[in-house]
């Protein structure tokens, strides 16, 4: 089912939650919906529920419209992100409850429903829990039983709400991979909500970048990563280095306000000058994973800026140590020149540096 | 843009309920109330006052509102007293009095008049060790404020006990590393934090003891001037069947009952947005 | 050393004696006032032995104020629980203006004094009050009789199970309840399948909170029903006009009964609050 959002707003009070939002999304995409607290993507996936009611635009799902349908008639799976298991019942029941609720003569026979739930329990790889209650199993499963029961409904959408956001790093690591290849196998539209971009670059075929209740961009991770439409989704989307005023090179300076940014591992590091480069103090060097972060002190500009060698570069450097001086370039470092938001899609990009 | 979908609330029943629980509520409370308020208003202000500020009458609302301060101010102090202990320390028997505790909510004010009455009269099990002192309860003044203290306890203690159980025994510590003494612990940390708990019970004790009826007419006595509460003295008015005398004086008590409802309220209601903000 | 040691020792008596001297204060007064009224009902019922006891609570009057007393309270609280199960839905389960209001509203017969409440259906229905004479001409009667009984009964124990759901309900929240809307559930099965198991303990506390103060309200009863024995006698009137009589015994007797169910009362909160502390773990 694809899903079309056309000039949605939500105001809670005098709060807009979403403004004036146009979105689609494909039958069978794997979207997320990424951005700060308080950028109104919750607030965007339960307008897509049916749990909270616009004051403003349509939903289309398939093209036929949907927003003044309740929830009940919207037939979408939700996995909410503190799961809301239903602390009373069994997992079975939890996991049975959708197909039991139905009318009479579209209810399942208790033979159908009994093999249904297993069959996704299996799904999920929790058959030996049907008999327990939520408040015996870990974080990791409930998740899994709460997905588990949205789908028992047979959705054509399944919405998820920061479905790892109440795990610790390694679970949710391998909920990631898993829910992935679930998408592959099962081929749902689904939407989910995170704040991790990590996560979203990860798992999703389509980001939605949001703050402050609208869309700066849309578009593949590679997409958003790589050409961002603006200094937000820059920011947003990894490590970055502001800088301002002198620090900016003077063919990219357009104004006073001008900031202009560059990711860690765009900073190239070396002991000898070069014209373009400037001389950097060593602050502090550290390891993490298979990457060396160093961060420096400009002598030029006093900035404070992080940047990220490989291992092997930094093999090749020779150990640093704390008040060395080096060489850093700054050449890849971007410019935006309009910080407006709500410009999706469109690239404000000006100049490039390299 | 659509006007309905504003007004839709995505789970259901919110019209069906609040239409039934006004109707009801109105049915029951609030026309019966209004109509006392019409009741009063049928007397002329002269006489209205002539009621109200007769000898008989003054005397007794002054006596239901000493009486029901004393009680209220004894029960803060112990009330608080012994919401610390339930809360702060374990001994055997500690579950049977938190029940305990309870027991003014459940008794029926009758049983408590009659039972207060017959062990603080001159030969009662707590009555006889006052009267060789001179010292009489039962039939006095004193009753009264004991069967008081009797019914607003609860009130005080249950006020007071869960928000000391949910004060963070860290604050005390944090004090007592600063160099703070138990009694500088208590008046700066502790006693702010219960205090608005503490004014909610007292509160609630003190509008309990106003109106209180039952637990009170057999231990007072019921002397005209003297130890005649106001809700004693309304049915006196209605079997003199002076029914706008009666509504006068019920007008004014339950103006004061809903200035202490309102007080009560907006308390609550504040130390709870203060809870969640935190 | 030494005198470090003794230092400690101080340390640690001072608290522990005032643990010990405000254990025994709080004991004291809870002694005073709550275990020895509640010890003196039995023991005056008790006092001229069971036989009396069993006697005076099986003569007519008693066994009729004991029927009158279960009619009431079975059909006051029916009706105030439907009351508090709907209110509390609507309150807690959703945001609107005026909340604050309602729920003070909701309150007032908690402020209001017992006699008061009896005063107003008097005022009401009384031969005097307002629909007096229609009444009367219809030979309706509500005042003096059983009507006006349970018209008091349910307005003093209008409160309890509201009041007694309202926080277990805000404090769950409804996303369980979205939840089921996301599975399909409707109104109805929302309420019976989801809800109404979240609550059970409390709303079965609220209830017999309710049933305690409606078999034993005495102010607001015995200002609308005339004492009229063997017809508007509620237990609690029974032991009024006994004690007035100088039957003491007689009137302890029927004042145990009140006292055990008060008892009672107590026991099934405490089971409540033990299983609610039980399921949070």
């Amino acid at each position: 089912m694809s899903i079309s959002i056309n000039s949605v707003s939500k105001a809670f009070g005098l709060y807009p939650a979403v403004n004036n939002v146009s979105l689609t999304i494909p039958k069978g995409d794997f979207a997320a919906l990424l951005g700060p607290s308080g950028s109104g993507k919750t607030t965007l996936l339960r307008l897509i529920a049916g749990l909270e009611n616009p004051n403003q635009g349509r939903i289309l799902f398939n093209g036929i419209d949907y927003t003044d349908k309740s929830v009940k008639e919207r037939k979408v799976g939700f996995v909410f992100q503190q799961y809301a298991l239903f602390k009373h019942m069994t997992i079975f029941e939890n996991v049975a409850f959708g197909l039991k609720v139905r009318p009479r003569k579209s209810r399942p026979s208790k033979q159908q429903i009994h093999e249904k739930v297993f069959e996704l329990l299996k799904l999920v790889q929790l058959e030996n829990t049907a008999a327990r209650y939520p408040a015996q199993l870990s974080g990791g499963q409930r998740q899994r039983i709460a997905l588990a029961r949205a789908l028992a409904v047979e959705p054509e959408v399944l919405l998820l709400d920061e479905p790892f956001g109440a795990l610790d790093a390694k679970v949710r690591q391998e909920l990631r991979l898993w829910l992935r290849e679930l998408h592959q196998k099962l081929n749902i539209t689904t939407v989910f909500v995170t704040h991790d971009q990590e996560e979203a670059l990860e798992m999703a075929d389509t980001i939605v970048v949001m703050n402050h209740g609208q869309i700066e961009q849309i578009g593949s991770p590679e997409k958003v990563y790589n050409d961002p439409a603006n200094s937000f989704v820059y920011s947003f989307l990894g490590r970055v280095n502001e800088f301002r005023g002198d620090s900016i090179p003077q063919e990219l300076r357009l104004n006073e306000e001008t900031a202009g940014y560059i990711r860690p591992h765009e900073i190239v590091l070396s002991r000898t000058a070069l014209d373009t480069s400037s001389p950097s103090e060593v602050i502090h060097v550290h390891t993490v994973g298979s990457a060396v972060r160093v961060e420096l002190k400009r002598l030029d500009t006093d900035d404070i800026l992080e940047a990220e060698l490989s291992t092997e570069k930094y093999r090749q450097i020779g150990p640093l140590i704390k008040g060395e001086m080096l060489y850093a370039d700054f050449s890849r470092m971007v410019i935006f020149d309009d910080d407006r938001p709500n410009q999706a899609k469109v690239s404000n990009k000006i100049v490039t540096a390299l | 843009m659509s006007k309905i979908s504003i007004r839709r609330r995505t789970l259901p029943g919110f019209g069906l309920s609040m239409g039934y629980s006004i109707v009801y509520l109105s049915l029951i409370v609030l026309i019966p109330i209004a109509l006392l308020f019409i009741k009063a208003t049928s007397l002329s202000f002269s006489d209205f006052w002539q009621t109200l500020t007769d000898d008989r009458v003054t005397a007794s609302f002054q006596l239901t509102f000493l009486a029901s301060f004393a009680a209220a101010l004894v029960n803060a102090v112990f009330g608080t007293l012994i919401a610390w202990v339930l809360v702060r320390y374990s001994f055997s028997g500690k579950r049977l009095i938190d029940a305990l505790v309870d027991l003014p909510f459940a008794l029926p004010t009758a049983v408590a008049g009659i039972a207060l009455t017959s062990i603080y009269a001159p030969n009662g099990w707590i009555g006889r060790f006052f009267e060789p002192l001179g010292i009489k309860i039962a039939f006095t003044q004193l009753g009264i404020i004991m069967a008081l203290i009797f019914i607003g306890l609860p009130f005080v203690v249950r006020s007071v006990q869960p928000v000391l159980q949910d004060l963070d025994i860290q604050y005390e510590e944090a004090a007592s590393t600063l160099g703070a003494n138990s009694v500088q612990i208590f008046i700066k940390i502790i006693f702010p934090a219960i205090f608005p708990a503490l004014l909610t019970g007292f509160a609630l004790a003190f509008a309990r003891a106003l109106g209180e009826y039952g637990s009170v007419v057999f231990i007072s006595g019921n002397m005209p001037m003297k130890t005649e509460i106001v809700p004693l003295l309304i049915i006196t008015k209605l079997e003199q069947y002076d029914y706008a005398g009666a509504a006068a004086i019920a007008t004014v008590m339950l103006l004061l009952s809903f200035v202490l409802l309102f007080l009560i309220n907006f308390w609550q209601w504040k130390s709870a947005k203060k809870h969640k903000a935190v | 050393m030494y005198v470090k040691a003794a230092a400690d020792k101080k340390g640690n008596l001072v608290p522990l004696m005032r643990k010990w001297v405000l254990i025994l204060i709080s004991l004291t007064f809870v002694g005073v006032f709550i275990l020895v009224p509640l010890a003196a009902v039995f023991f005056e019922a008790l006092k001229k032995g069971i036989e009396l006891y069993f006697l005076s609570l099986t003569e007519p009057d008693a066994w009729s104020a004991i029927k009158l007393t279960l009619t009431i309270a079975a059909i006051s609280v029916p009706l105030n629980t439907l009351f508090g199960v709907i209110a509390a839905w609507g309150i807690a389960k959703f945001e609107f203006k005026g909340k604050n209001i309602l729920i003070t509203l909701i309150d007032i017969p908690f402020a209001v004094s017992p006699v008061i409440a009896g005063l107003v259906f008097v005022l009401l229905f009384g031969s005097q009050g307002l629909l007096g004479p229609f009444l009367e001409a219809h030979n309706v009667k509500i005042i003096f009789a059983i009507p006006g009984i349970v018209l008091a009964t349910i307005f003093v124990t209008f409160p309890f199970v509201v009041r007694e759901l309202l926080p277990i309900m805000e404090e769950q929240g409804t996303e369980e309840e979205q939840a089921a809307l996301t599975l399909g559930a409707g109104g109805w099965q929302i309420f019976w399948r989801v809800t109404l198991p979240n609550i059970k303990w409390g709303l079965l506390y609220g209830v017999i909170l309710c049933n305690a103060r409606a078999m034993g309200e005495f102010g607001a009863v015995s200002v609308v029903s005339g004492h009229i024995r063997g017809l508007t006698n509620t237990l609690p009137l029974h032991v009024e006009i006994l004690y007035n009589e100088y039957n003491f015994t007689a009137a302890f007797a029927s004042a145990s009964l009140l006292a055990l169910l008060a008892l009672f009362t107590l026991l099934l909160k405490s089971i409540v609050e033990w299983k609610s502390i039980k399921k949070r773990h």
